[in-house]
């Protein structure tokens, strides 16, 4: 694993925000905590121009509680994958698009934007994707709260129950 | 005076689809038109994504590999490989060497029926309908096979977490190696024709271009990368379930058209014969499974395998229940995607569809869907009740099938 180790040095010396952040999973795998928007772009544009890092295979959302996830895979021709994370607050889950540096990424970050509520900014286009038109507004089905018994599909509404106490946008 | 016509332009806007010429899954593409020329085009998808990856979340792991298996109806066996694999790696479970030859066995029997199937649709989409015919009849023999091996045709179910389900006896291996025979023939006649046949180059190539630095930036992968000079594919990158002892041989191609894709694939099926008579000469005996736990360790793994149509990667995380937290499916045709715009462009209308089908677009794997039937009665049928069934359907409407005799099939009960 002397080519992914070399990989993790070499960005722990060029960005000292790495340090105990990176590691190497495996053979082939590296892995990163994730980073807020500021230093997670320094280090895409890095891996992108620098180090050889030409692909970006897919970008997973997730819901981490407060925050949401984003997992960026990208990979060297070696064949080294770096899963380099990037997070921001589900109150504000403002992120840039990567499609300037990988244009593969474009249907992903739809997936973002439509599954998880996501922001990507500068993202060409406004076409969704893969919802269909009509979804309800504000309604993010990859969320962990999003649950599909309040969906109804014939009326393409989305209907959680209202606790007392509640509002009905869910707030108190 | 129309609205074209106020801009000086000669351009015509066509949508096609969802239900479109080339390929019987929904797609729209809206083709913009200069004469007979594509200047440009959006590519529509979206129509079966069914929630895969969210059902996934409120079942457990087992219930989970069945749902990922329907990921694709013609590719299952990589999506459930790439998920066991991923799930293995998670409890640090190591397979037996027998369970991880069948694996690869399935694989490549898989790869021989989705490319056949594939060179038939291509061959159909120009008009070629005599190979479209040879090769779905040589497609049969492929699913007779994989029908003895799992009992099923397609979905075949023959992975579970730590293993394989079922195993292979002798006979099916003494039947396996006649239909590698006769497709050898049938394969090497096939690429004859592919690099003799003027009807086939001539409608093939320089169509659909996409050139070794374009591939690379908009991220294409399998067949569609590596006939435009790229050498990647994951059973040599990164070998899994039997592949670090299997000779395996990329092919390449430096066409970087339709054509290269089609060299690619029947090269590819030549390799894959190949890799089916080395795991039946070394197949290892003894079991071919080892018990998994049903909770998984929390933890995180990114787990990649080479489908027919390229590389496929499962992202999953678990939380230490039996039930993920999270998995995310990058199916091949979801990367194949991004360069098709850029394909069309500067083609002619009548080779939109053969350009499209020519990167083996898979809606279901994109879409990641699945089919949930409704209802509650749970009927299975076995052959001949299934095919009593077809005469009774066509009955009712008029055709009466039931004089055409067909042959006995063995199958093997669960």
């Amino acid at each position: 694993m002397q080519a992914e180790q070399m990989i993790v040095d070499k960005l722990c010396k060029r960005f000292d925000f790495l340090q105990d952040r990176i590691h190497v999973q495996r053979e082939k795998r590296i892995f990163t905590s994730p980073l807020p928007r500021e230093e997670f772009e320094q280090v895409i544009h890095y891996l992108h121009d620098e180090m050889g890092f030409y692909k970006a295979s897919h970008v997973v959302g997730t819901d981490d509680g407060d925050d949401l996830g984003f997992i960026y895979i990208l990979s060297n021709r070696e064949g080294i994958i770096l899963a380099l994370k990037e997070k921001a607050p589900k109150l504000d889950p403002r992120i840039r698009t990567m499609t300037e540096l990988y244009p593969s990424l474009e249907l992903h970050e739809r997936e973002l934007v439509n599954l998880f509520g996501a922001v990507v900014e500068g993202l060409p286009g406004d076409s969704s994707y893969p919802l269909p038109d009509g979804w309800p507004k504000g309604s993010y089905p990859l969320r962990k709260d999003w649950k599909p018994e309040y969906f109804d599909k014939n009326t393409m509404t989305y209907k959680p129950p209202i606790y007392e106490g509640e509002k009905e946008d869910g707030s108190k | 005076m129309n609205e074209n016509e106020k801009k000086g332009t000669n351009r015509i806007v066509i949508p096609i689809g969802p239900q479109h010429p080339s390929l019987k899954e929904p797609g729209c593409f809206t083709i913009v038109l200069e004469g007979e020329k594509v200047v440009d085009a959006h590519i529509g998808i979206g129509y079966n994504h069914r929630g895969l990856e969210k059902a996934c979340e409120s079942r457990n792991y087992i219930q989970t590999l069945y749902l990922i298996e329907r990921v694709c109806g013609i590719c299952s066996h990589t999506h459930s490989t790439a998920y066991c694999q991923g799930i293995e790696e998670l409890t640090g479970l190591s397979i037996p060497k027998r369970a991880a030859y069948i694996r690869v066995i399935v694989a490549e029997l898989e790869r021989l029926h989705s490319h056949l199937l594939w060179l038939g649709v291509a061959a159909h989409e120009i008009g070629f309908d005599t190979l479209f015919m040879y090769t779905w009849r040589d497609r049969e023999k492929v699913l007779d096979i994989l029908a003895d091996v799992c009992g099923n045709r397609v979905n075949y179910g023959i992975n579970t977490i730590g293993g394989v389900r079922r195993d292979i006896d002798d006979e099916m291996l003494k039947n396996m190696s006649k239909v590698l025979d006769f497709l050898q023939d049938q394969l090497k006649y096939y690429l004859d024709l592919a690099l003799t046949e003027t009807t086939l180059s001539a409608r093939l190539a320089g169509i659909g271009k996409l050139s070794r630095e374009e591939a690379l930036s908009f991220g294409a992968v399998g067949p569609v990368a590596r006939a435009a000079g790229i050498e990647e594919d994951i059973r040599v990158i990164e070998p899994y379930a039997a592949y670090p002892e299997i000779p395996v041989k990329i092919v390449t191609d430096t066409h970087a058209d339709v054509f290269g894709r089609t060299i690619v694939r029947i090269k590819e099926m030549l390799e894959s014969l190949e890799i089916i008579r080395f795991c039946i000469k070394n197949l290892p005996g003894g079991e071919i499974a080892v018990k998994a736990p049903r909770r998984i360790p929390a933890g995180e793994v990114i787990s990649r395998t080479e489908a027919p149509r390229g590389e496929n990667i499962h992202y999953i995380r678990s939380n230490g229940t039996d039930i993920l937290d999270r998995i995310r499916v990058r199916a091949p045709s979801e990367a194949n995607w991004h360069g098709m715009r850029h394909m069309l462009q500067g083609e002619y209308l009548a080779d939109v569809p053969i350009t499209i089908a020519a990167i083996d677009p898979c809606y279901s794997c994109t879409d990641r869907a699945i089919v949930v039937n409704s209802g509650s009665k749970t009927e299975v049928m076995d052959w001949q009740a299934l095919r009593q069934f077809g005469i009774e359907w066509h009955k009712k409407r008029g055709i009466d099938l039931s004089a055409i005799k067909m042959p006995e099939r063995k199958i093997y009960s669960l």
